[in-house]
């Protein structure tokens, strides 16, 4: 099991045989004195682990447990309690924390979605540049420090191999949110857009950049709304039958600009939908009439009670359009949003 | 109605051979991979037997013995013997006694106190390595909930936590402005459920939402534009129990896709058919379909809150929070 840079993996030799191991009694698994599902290991796999828990065992801290730490992450990266004993070595040997991270990332490679590998690599990253001291700087300061532009490169590469990896994305939102990068963050999540207009987690995270942090009662100003309603259209005008702009575009707007609904985004789907190069896809679509639904809900909340019965009956027709032709797949779900409209 | 097709029924003996196998040594390289979980796949296989009305596959006193040996000095409990405490064996294991009536046989106060002893902020992390994760808050509130000593926690900083965690799409993510995934979806829910705050759930949008998730083969997934897994069958569909709109998906056509997911020679549940079986997608395909009522088998019924046999979560007390869902949930 070899792993490129990591020098402490590189001796294929049976630790029984090492002379760096003489003086260790491996220790054996105990499944307890009730064996349940007692496991058959490999033989390489049974030695690191006996020779771990003997090193364990008599409380060992020294760089030959680390290494060994190591080899059983990177073969099991999942054994919790190896994480354990690797952190508690990493504090009590001062390891160079920058070595720690190369470490880290040369395993990433081959387990992207390991929650305590990323979760390490948080830990490392605060410790090699503590957040406090990093937001005395400003940002293009801060961007320019070799520890966050590592960061970047290192979850930007992480996203190129699989641009939907929950844990990157949730590793950036902690970089970001933690270092305060807003100001670069917008152009990355356009970059992965343009790559994948379909891409979910991208425009999930278009919502966190666009609002940086602030409270989900924060009002957005007009000329923000309308910018991300011509982002969103442009969008949709690529590809209509497209979850994640109409969620995000509606979903933004019903929380931090309404008015926006019927003033901006309206009017844009309707142009795109009477357009004949546009308009089979978009009549297709069930997320274009499910946005008509929400749009003309909003727009019947900012009239008296008395004049909001032909927007709430456009809507409730649409509703019926969608369960019986447009969206028959969800046609429960339709038949139940009509009798919700304007509750 | 003899179905001419194997994997229209459900293989039942063979799931349960495939759950006792794992009592035995294995040449299966994830075996060994997965000694750090033991007691979340006792766990997971415990579930699927009980639902197939064959809880005594297994032995009861073993397990429990090992169960226990499971237990750390800081009250917490590890995956197996002699590993660190963690959130979530610390979860699997009460879950365990409780499904096999041993709960008394563990120091309540003892694992309370490892539980609240991770909370800081108002959230939980789920060691002491401070990793924060809406899963957590769940797993916390359900362990307390079963020992019945919920009032021992800070819950509002918990569900404040919860509730930042809502997205603009009506789902949940992992925490602030993490993406909406079902199976956090699946446990903010179950949170606010035990702690009768379910109000401050978006209940239409995020039906809707879930709702999407199934396909065309009729599988679910658990974002949009992924793929189907046998496991959203669990999470997504008790989501949608507990907001009381399982109704939305197509359930015939998801058994259908669970049936698919079976392994007709060795037993077991894989995420999707063709794949190779694993005792936590048999879990939650086996409550996905108790859930959904399938036809073709007496499966017991599952509580969405806990991922539990509903006889046993009301017989301890745990099926309350039916009683605190918000009154014009109720139709």
């Amino acid at each position: 099991m070899r792993i490129d840079g990591c020098s402490d993996i590189e001796d294929p030799a049976p630790l029984a045989q090492q002379a760096a191991w003489q003086d260790v009694e491996p220790i054996a698994q105990d499944d307890g004195p009730s064996p349940i599902c007692p496991i058959a290991y490999t033989d390489e796999y049974r030695e690191m682990m006996g020779y771990l828990r003997a090193v364990m065992a008599a409380g060992e801290e020294s760089a030959r447990a680390l290494a060994l730490s190591g080899r059983v992450i990177q073969a099991n990266p999942g054994h919790y309690t190896a994480w354990v004993y690797r952190k508690r070595l990493v504090e009590a040997l001062a390891s160079d924390i920058g070595a720690e991270l190369d470490w880290v990332s040369a395993l990433s490679a081959k387990h992207p979605k390991n929650y305590q590998l990323w979760h390490h690599r948080e830990a490392l990253v605060e410790r090699l540049w503590p957040a406090r001291a990093a937001l005395a700087l400003p940002e293009d300061q801060r961007l320019a420090n070799p520890v966050l532009r590592r960061e970047l490169q290192f979850v930007g590469s992480a996203l190129d191999e699989d641009a939907k990896n929950f844990h990157a994305w949730s590793y950036r939102q902690w970089l970001v949110a933690r270092y305060e990068l807003w100001a670069q963050e917008l152009a990355f999540v356009d970059t992965m857009i343009s790559q994948d207009v379909r891409n979910n987690s991208a425009w999930n995270q278009r919502y966190f950049a666009v609002l940086r942090g602030r409270p989900a009662t924060t009002q957005l100003d007009a000329a923000l709304a309308r910018a991300e309603v011509a982002y969103a259209v442009e969008h949709i005008q690529f590809a209509p039958n497209n979850d994640s702009p109409w969620a995000y575009v509606v979903g933004l707007l019903l929380r931090h600009a309404p008015a926006a609904l019927h003033e901006e985004l309206l009017p844009r789907i309707r142009a795109l939908a009477a357009d004949p190069g546009f308009a089979p896809a978009m009549s297709s679509t069930p997320f274009y009439w499910s946005a008509l639904v929400d749009i003309h809900e909003q727009q019947a909340r900012a009239l008296p009670p008395a004049e909001r019965a032909p927007l709430l009956d456009e809507a409730r027709a649409i509703c019926d359009r969608l369960a019986t032709q447009v969206d028959i797949t969800h046609n429960r779900y339709w038949r139940f949003r009509k009798t919700a409209v304007g509750a | 109605m003899e179905p001419t097709d194997p994997c229209s029924a459900l293989l039942a003996d063979k799931h349960v051979e495939f759950i006792k196998r794992l009592d035995k040594k294995h040449d299966e390289l994830e075996y060994w991979m997965t000694e750090h979980l033991r007691v979340s796949g006792i766990y997971w296989g415990l579930v699927a037997l009980f639902l197939l009305d064959k809880p005594a596959a297994l032995d009861h006193q073993q397990i429990v013995t090992y169960i226990l040996g499971c237990q750390n000095s800081d009250g917490g409990f590890g995956g197996h013997t002699n590993h660190d405490s963690h959130l979530l064996y610390t979860m699997s294991a009460v879950q365990v006694l409780l499904m096999l009536g041993a709960l008394d046989q563990i120091d309540t106060k003892r694992v309370t106190d490892y539980v609240v002893g991770l909370q800081r902020d108002g959230m939980v992390s789920g060691d002491e390595w401070g990793e924060q994760d809406t899963r957590f808050a769940f797993i916390a509130v359900a362990i307390l909930s079963q020992l019945g000593t919920l009032e021992q926690l800070d819950t509002q900083g918990i569900v404040d936590y919860v509730r930042s965690a809502m997205n603009y799409d009506g789902g949940f993510g992992s925490g602030p402005g993490g993406e909406s995934h079902a199976a956090q979806v699946y446990t903010c829910l179950a949170c606010l459920a035990i702690l009768g705050q379910l109000h401050v759930v978006d209940r239409e949008r995020l039906s809707g939402w879930l709702a999407e998730r199934q396909l065309k083969c009729g599988g679910l997934n658990g974002r949009p534009q992924k793929l189907e897994d046998v496991c959203y069958s669990w999470w997504v569909l008790s989501s949608l129990e507990i907001l009381g709109r399982v109704h939305w998906v197509d359930r015939q056509k998801l058994c259908g896709f669970i049936l698919s997911a079976q392994d007709e020679e060795r037993g077991g549940i894989a995420d999707r058919p063709g794949d190779v079986p694993d005792v936590y997608h048999t879990c939650f395909g086996m409550a996905g379909l108790s859930l959904a009522g399938f036809k073709g088998y007496a499966l017991k019924p599952v509580d969405p809150v806990y991922c539990m046999p509903k006889d046993i979560v009301e017989r301890a007390g745990l099926g309350s929070w039916t009683d605190k869902v918000p009154e014009s949930w109720r139709e």
